[in-house]
């Protein structure tokens, strides 16, 4: 027997075993809501460990919190937009929108009433919700589906950006400044939503993103996301089925926009000024929904992957080419590559290596293909 | 990102200037005020004409909506203002290099992007549109600063009894309604047009009485981006250009291919003007952005009472 063969052999039974025991583990231990756990204790105390020095190297002089404040914003609006577009398959393209009216909600009215910003983000995101429902009711009612629906969101978006601009009393194009937080409440705080330092600000956004992600996950583990699922496949095979889909695509839209205007009011209450074209502007609607294509439509760990290897590669890219727009090039040259190459999403990447390893013929495995097996997660 | 239609630049503004101050009376306008609308807003119907049309035509044939159709009119314009301020060429000549650099340009973009996707689900595409949007964009940006700039050439206006026409702005509205009126001419009565209006029409269809579909779908993308560059490469004649020009070409390009069905040829024309108008005097008579608020509300009122537009279902007729 030649040497090769054997440890080819020795190669694809060592694989095989790791296997199992990872099918092993999987089965007795993996589940999604556990792995979430996993990652957002991770997030909690990955701030902390900015200063730490090891081996003379520290994660500070990479990542700063500010853009860890940056990529859980956009995690909160991909999860958001995830629930309506990746659930349900009708492609928004309008989720500036609602992080306008979210960030605007709060903004205008602690300007203007002096109401708390906390109680500001619901009245915002109320209103986002029932604008949300409005898009909704006034697109699906005449069906519109794929491009027109997705055009008709972009319009609908810019009708509030234009609307925004124009009008004086709605902060006109010089928008609204944040008001010292003397001036409505006792000083920085959590009541007062505004802090001296960054770090408060960071485990406020990782708050939303949990409970984004907690109501997303539990939604897709629903009955109701079933429902929402089955509209997505096949739209009129589910309504065939006696599933009401307009409701619940309207369903879809309300808590996706309820949820997206929760990140614009932390955008406002974490810059300084709030203006038309830094809420509304139409790279807005891509960055909302770009972390859940990048991490792979539909699926509940996707968008918050996709957000850390999209932000964090776009500030890179500023920081190491100083020419003005340089990071748009990298969100075009990000969506134009996932997409024709990896419509999945990144989170398809493990599967995917493995079925390449055993097509190059390096491993042949002994146990079946375990695609189906997989978890949740990939759906 | 507002702009302003009217520059700086000859007796235009002066005149437009006086007529502006009595806004508080907006009914009344100066006849010769009026005849300066009326020949801008059909300027502006015509190049909105030229981009809605490009943008159907892709849509009819290729079921692609091209968010980087905006980003092309920009390439066009940055094409004319380049080699008419740095090579000195005359502005009406760099127009058709401009509508050729976009038709290669369509084609790159469309067998590097959208070819190998053309049969995945319709978001596939429109992402991928959007990110040649943002670089082709960025691009710019980069190349040439975020700054408007405006051609050194002083194209003088021209006085027909009493009215001042900046020269640049009709030479524009001639050439942008002369082309559409090539266009159609090319896509009525040529063996490659009706091509592409059969497969607007069907594609499995026209595969099936012998049309090669691959090949109508890079002209027809070429075509299309070519549309966009002459509409383009006309804007730097009577109006500042910037990188970001082309955002609000394609918004309201995308309410006129609505207004006029999706995929209808005649459609985008008549809408374009429809929009070209709306645009213009709403912005004499309405305030601040007002007449894009006005240009969604058609929007919203065509998604509401005829969604599948005037001339919808239509295609290629």
């Amino acid at each position: 027997m030649p040497v090769s063969e054997s440890t080819a052999g020795g190669l694809s039974a060592r694989l095989d075993e790791l296997r199992v025991r990872y099918r092993t583990f999987r089965a007795e231990w993996y589940s999604t809501p556990l792995l979430l756990t996993l990652i957002f204790g991770v997030l909690a105390v990955l701030p902390l460990t900015l200063n730490l020095y090891a081996f003379g190297f520290s994660l500070g002089s990479w990542v700063s919190v500010h853009m860890l404040v940056i990529t859980l914003v956009w995690a909160t609006t991909g999860q958001a937009w995830n629930m309506m577009s990746g659930y349900t398959g009708q492609f928004s393209f309008g989720h500036a929108a609602y992080f306008g009216l979210g960030a605007y909600g709060t903004i205008l009215l602690l300007n203007v009433v002096g109401l708390n910003p906390w109680l500001g983000m619901i009245v915002g995101a109320v209103v986002a919700g029932l604008y949300g429902l409005l898009v909704g009711v006034l697109c699906f009612r005449y069906d519109l589906r794929g491009h027109y629906f997705a055009l008709a969101t972009l319009a609908f978006a810019e009708l509030l950006r234009f609307t925004f601009n124009t009008v004086p009393q709605l902060g006109g194009a010089s928008g609204f400044f944040k008001p010292l937080p003397r001036a409505y409440a006792d000083g920085y705080g959590l009541l007062a939503f505004q802090f001296e330092t960054l770090l408060p600000y960071y485990y406020v956004i990782l708050t939303f993103l949990i409970v984004v992600t907690a109501v997303s996950l539990a939604i897709k583990q629903s009955r109701l996301g079933l429902y929402l699922f089955a509209i997505r496949e096949d739209e009129n095979a589910a309504a065939a089925a006696g599933i009401p889909t307009y409701r619940y695509k309207l369903f879809g839209t309300t808590v996706s926009a309820f949820f997206t205007a929760w990140a614009g009011a932390f955008w406002a209450m974490y810059f300084d000024t709030i203006r038309p074209e830094t809420v509304y502007d139409i790279l807005i609607n891509v960055e909302v929904l770009l972390p859940a294509i990048v991490g792979g439509i539909g699926t509940v760990l996707g968008p918050i992957i996709g957000a850390f290897i999209v932000i964090p590669t776009s500030e890179f890219a500023r920081q190491a080419v100083d020419l003005p727009g340089f990071d748009r090039i990298v969100y075009g040259v990000l969506l134009i590559g996932i997409v024709l190459y990896s419509p999945k999403g990144v989170i398809s990447w493990p599967k995917r290596l493995l079925a390449a390893l055993e097509d190059s013929g390096l491993y042949e495995s002994a146990l079946g293909d375990d695609t189906d097996t997989d978890g949740d997660s990939s759906e | 990102m507002s702009f302003t239609l009217l520059t700086a630049r000859g007796p235009l503004l002066q005149l437009l200037g006086s007529v502006v101050a009595p806004a508080a009376e907006p009914l009344f306008i100066r006849p010769s005020t009026l005849l300066q609308l009326l020949a801008f807003a059909v300027l502006l119907g015509g190049i909105y004409g030229l981009v809605a049309l490009g943008l159907t035509m892709i849509f009819g044939v290729m079921d692609v909506i091209n968010f980087a159709h905006g980003a092309m009119m920009v390439v066009g314009m940055y094409t004319v203002w380049w080699l008419t301020n740095e090579l000195g060429l005359n502005p009406f000549l760099t127009i058709p290099v401009a509508v050729g650099v976009l038709f290669v340009l369509g084609v790159v973009v469309h067998l590097a992007t959208i070819a190998p996707i053309i049969e995945a689900p319709q978001e596939n595409q429109l992402i991928v549109t959007f990110g040649v949007l943002l670089i082709l964009v960025s691009a710019i940006e980069i190349a040439f600063s975020a700054d408007p700039q405006s051609l050194d050439v002083d194209l003088g206006s021209l006085g027909v009894g009493g009215v001042f026409l900046p020269e640049g702005q009709l030479y524009a509205l001639v050439l942008a309604v002369f082309s559409v009126g090539v266009f159609w001419v090319f896509l009525q009565y040529t063996q490659t047009g009706r091509a592409i209006r059969a497969a607007a029409d069907n594609r499995e269809a026209a595969q099936y009485v012998g049309i090669n579909v691959p090949r109508i779908d890079y002209l027809t993308f070429g075509l299309g981006a070519a549309l966009a560059g002459l509409a383009g490469a006309v804007i730097p004649l009577f109006q500042q250009i910037n990188p970001h020009l082309g955002d609000t070409y394609l918004i309201n390009a995308f309410v006129i291919v609505v207004l006029g069905g999706l995929g209808s040829f005649p459609g985008a024309l008549v809408g374009g003007m429809i929009i070209g108008f709306v645009h213009v005097f709403g912005q004499f008579f309405l305030p601040g952005s007002g007449y894009q608020i006005a240009i969604f509300l058609i929007f919203i009122l065509v998604l509401l009472l005829k969604p599948e537009g005037l001339f919808g279902g239509g295609a290629g007729e």
